[in-house]
């Protein structure tokens, strides 16, 4: 378990100097639909998705891409959009919690989250169904290192890690392991 | 003259046979011997104008004029410290035998330089002597800011006197003997200080000498990229060959194929400089992060055309310890590709894999993919260290993007170890860093 120091880091970046108060009509694809607004180049996609556009699903942790309860999809695959600034996903398409539940991985970890009740305060989970949904996409049958290796960056104060991982694995095979 | 007098008078002839001579070894070619050409004075040279400021700017105030020479000569970064005004000075050097503080050189009477005349500012400038008639160290460039004409120098002494005066007395320095002694310095200035102008080159192209004088007499790319001879003096026997300064690596960027920059394009180059970052090529962080953001970045097109110019011209040096290719991308499973180093693996998993991904072709942005840059393809892993320890982030036309300092974050051994796997992953050779190395990287970059 890595402990991470907010204040340690470079705090993200909401605007930069050089492009305070510009703003630049924006076209986003976000599960599928086109969004135009209006936001600085560099504004953090997760600030995009909840001050913008009200999407509130994806939260808000650590803001340095260290806590994994901002991950979404973009083309795919599981990113921090805390440290994405819009300007970067242009023309990507990006999936949120959202709409992750209509793509078929993602509606297989919905499910088994419930199954296996995985959720405790549920701060972090957001992040973490998106990133197992991740997974699931690229690797239908993961295997431990597999779990590790994807999901080592969403932290879950809770400790639900080993729900965590046995709902991975209940999604993939459709077996309580 | 007796037996015992003639000996004596060979010996000592003998001897100053010797010191010169081993001056002149040691000394070596200057900046520009190697473009051999014949030289002319700025003043009778006709093709172009190396000096000055882009077309753009001649009409321009002085002051405006000063300040285009003052960003290209990167006065600021040094004569900054982070938090502080502008140009207040008390940035801290530190060095292998003590600590060095730039200067204040705002135009404040007391602790800047507002009672500096124009001679007194061409010869801090040019010659590294202080207005009170002591030396400079040479950590201020003025063996490469001795080149600009004086019109150029006092252009920026004009931009720098615009600006506020601001009360900042840096901290006394911390050199230990014989370092302290100011004195020495003027035997050093004498032998590694040419003292000269910038002198065109007939043979080569108006373009070229536009960059040579941009890249040599402000830029002073060499004083980071010229690795150092005995006397702490360019040796330009490898000029552009690469150097450690500050704790980083600051490249080969001669124009040696395999470890410099004879196999970018001149759109990879132009971008590096302007922008901080190149496709495949990797991002600028580090000192050479903060050129781009305060020097190259400000340049006019065309004179980053120029330097790409010069830069082309500069004769291969290769780097050794660099493979001739750097790695192609890596598998995009966590479980090919290298398996060795579990605890960097576990560090890059939690804390660098969501944007740099497995496979070092970001997911996020261009500007985060490892594969193809010299940072990973270094086995000594000097930068990576460096980066994963400071942080670093780019400034672009869409914004900033940037990378959050790991230093407090995480121990000198899961640094050593991220570093050993991110290498071993994405480069041609595992690093073999430990604890001990990363300690002594922060203590180099301490500020």
């Amino acid at each position: 378990m890595i402990m991470v120091a907010r204040n340690l880091a470079d705090p993200i970046i909401v605007s930069d100097p050089a492009n305070q108060g510009m703003h630049m009509a924006t076209t986003l694809t976000i599960n599928g639909e086109t969004k135009s607004f209006d936001a600085p180049p560099d504004m953090p996609l997760l600030w995009v998705l909840r001050d913008i556009l009200g999407m509130t699903g994806t939260k808000f942790g650590c803001g340095i891409a260290q806590c994994g309860a901002c991950t979404v999809h973009v083309d795919g695959k599981a990113v921090r959009s805390c440290v994405l600034p819009v300007s970067a996903v242009a023309n990507r398409a990006v999936t949120t919690i959202e709409h992750v539940g209509s793509t078929p991985s993602g509606a297989k970890v919905q499910k088994a989250w419930l199954d296996a009740e995985v959720i405790q305060c549920g701060y972090c989970q957001s992040g973490q169904i998106m990133s197992a949904a991740a997974l699931l996409a690229a690797t239908p049958n993961p295997d431990d290192a597999d779990i590790d290796a994807a999901m080592a960056g969403n932290i879950c104060r809770c400790g639900t890690y080993v729900r965590i991982r046995e709902a991975i694995k209940l999604a993939a095979t459709g077996r309580q392991s | 003259m007796n037996r015992t007098m003639r000996i004596l008078a060979s010996l000592v002839a003998i001897g100053i046979v010797a010191v010169v001579s081993a001056i002149f070894i040691i000394r070596g070619p200057g900046p520009l011997d190697f473009a051999g050409g014949t030289k002319v004075a700025l003043a009778d040279y006709r093709a172009g104008k190396p000096a000055g400021v882009p077309a753009g700017l001649e009409k321009a105030s002085l002051v405006e004029r000063g300040e285009y020479l003052a960003k290209a000569a990167d006065c600021m970064v040094c004569h900054t410290k982070p938090g502080e005004k502008d140009y207040a000075g008390g940035l801290a050097f530190k060095l292998p035998f003590g600590t060095l503080y730039s200067t204040n050189i705002t135009p404040d009477k007391d602790t800047g330089i507002g009672n500096y005349s124009d001679q007194d500012f061409l010869n801090a400038v040019q010659r590294g002597k202080r207005h009170d008639g002591a030396r400079l160290y040479p950590a201020m460039p003025y063996t490469s800011y001795t080149y600009m004409s004086d019109e150029d120098v006092l252009a920026v002494k004009a931009y720098l006197f615009s600006l506020p005066a601001v009360r900042a007395t840096a901290p006394d320095n911390t050199l230990s003997f014989p370092f302290n002694q100011r004195w020495a310095m003027i035997f050093w200035s004498a032998v590694f200080n040419p003292d000269t102008r910038f002198a065109p080159d007939t043979s080569k192209s108006p373009d070229w000498n536009r960059g040579a004088y941009l890249a040599e007499a402000l830029a002073h790319c060499g004083e980071c990229h010229t690795p150092r001879n005995l006397g702490f003096a360019l040796d330009n026997r490898k000029k552009f060959g690469g150097a450690i300064t500050a704790g980083w690596r600051a490249f080969n960027i001669s124009s040696d194929k395999a470890t410099g920059l004879g196999s970018w394009s001149d759109a990879d180059l132009i971008s590096y400089l302007s922008l901080g970052h190149a496709p495949g090529h990797g991002s600028a962080s580090g000192p050479m992060g903060e050129a781009v953001d305060h020097s190259f970045s400000q340049f006019a097109p065309e004179d980053i055309r120029s330097i790409v110019a010069y830069l082309r011209s500069v004769p291969p040096v290769s780097s050794p310890d660099l493979p001739a290719t750097t790695a192609p991308v890596a598998p995009a499973s966590h479980k090919d590709g290298v398996t060795a180093d579990a605890r960097g693996k576990k560090v890059f998993a939690s804390a660098c894999a969501s944007c740099h991904g497995w496979s070092g072709e970001s997911p996020v942005s261009p500007m985060a993919t490892l594969t193809g840059t010299w940072a990973v393809n270094d086995p000594a892993a000097t930068n990576v260290a460096q980066i994963v320890i400071s942080g670093t982030k780019r400034h672009t036309p869409d914004g900033a993007l940037s990378m959050p300092a790991f230093g407090n974050a995480y121990t000198d051994d899961e640094i050593a170890a991220v570093a050993n796997y991110v290498t071993a992953r994405f480069g041609t050779k595992g690093s073999k860093l430990t604890a001990k190395d990363v300690a002594e990287l922060r203590e180099q970059t301490a500020e």
